[in-house]
């Protein structure tokens, strides 16, 4: 799993590379927390070249809307591929992180 | 094996002390590969995997000792069948309560509780449960044949 992070309009955006098995989950929740930390309002997942996630990954994108909703700040996903897609609507998360198609739609979305 | 059926199996043993993600995720792959399932399959076969491994792994001890966890996975025509059994505290998954998926997420008492178990009981077809001499034997069964064309995603 590779992390990279940038960002734009004031915007984190964080791309995942790879699997966020537990080892991946673990790297991505200690760089949450750090950009919590340093006060960041705006995260947006970008996870067009992510190619696995569990309930454990899903559980680090909560803790980020949990966070941020206190402060009035958002965190949006974008560029899931079609299987991973699904674990977002049957866990229900669909209806709670808005989803854009690609990074330019959500940057300016957002 | 069962006489005159073909019937394809894996088998390979773990322990809670590995890194099992990296031990089942290759196998599950190359069963895939092996018995061209679709990749849609084969990331539903890792993930319930993964959910009830670590399920194990997290919750299932009472000591610190070393514990094997063995799994079986074989295909009998259109179905793939997983078989995990391990000598963890007794846990029926098919009794554990769903999340509150209705509750708005900051009111839920807990954000992601059994999470993975309703992913599980979503993307598996049929689970059977047993406790036997000490040990806990889940059966997860999916049909194959649902995932040539999943729900809502017909070609244009």
């Amino acid at each position: 799993m590779a992390l990279i992070e940038s960002k734009e309009n004031e915007i984190i955006i964080l791309t995942v590379n790879g699997n966020l098995d537990a080892e991946g989950t673990q790297a991505m929740e200690e760089k949450v927390l750090a950009l919590l930390e340093a006060g960041e309002k705006c995260l947006l997942f970008d996870f067009s070249e992510l190619d696995y996630i569990n309930s454990s990954g899903l559980r680090i994108l909560v803790l980020a809307y949990q966070r941020l909703k206190k402060s009035s700040g958002r965190v949006a996903i974008c560029g899931v591929k079609d299987y991973i897609q699904e674990v977002f609507e049957v866990s229900g998360y669909d209806k709670i992180f808005p989803l854009f198609r690609d990074r330019e739609g959500a940057v300016s979305g957002m | 094996m069962e006489q005159g059926m073909t019937k394809y199996v894996t088998s390979f043993r773990m322990t809670n002390k590995m890194n099992c993600f990296r031990r089942f995720q290759p196998e599950v792959e190359q069963f895939g590969l092996t018995h061209g399932l679709p990749p849609k399959a084969v990331f539903h076969l890792t993930l319930c995997l993964d959910e009830l491994v670590t399920n194990i792994i997290d919750y299932g001890y009472a000591d610190f000792d070393e514990h094997p966890i063995d799994v079986t996975i074989s295909l009998d025509g259109d179905c793939v069948t997983i078989r995990i059994e391990d000598d963890a505290e007794p846990f029926n998954l098919l009794e554990a309560p769903d999340p509150e998926l209705e509750v708005p997420l900051e009111d839920r008492l807990r954000p992601i509780g059994g999470m993975g178990i309703h992913l599980v009981k979503r993307m598996m077809d049929q689970i059977e449960y047993a406790r036997e001499n000490g040990r806990n034997i889940l059966l997860l069964k999916k049909r194959i044949c649902n995932e040539c064309f999943p729900e809502g995603e017909k070609p244009a």
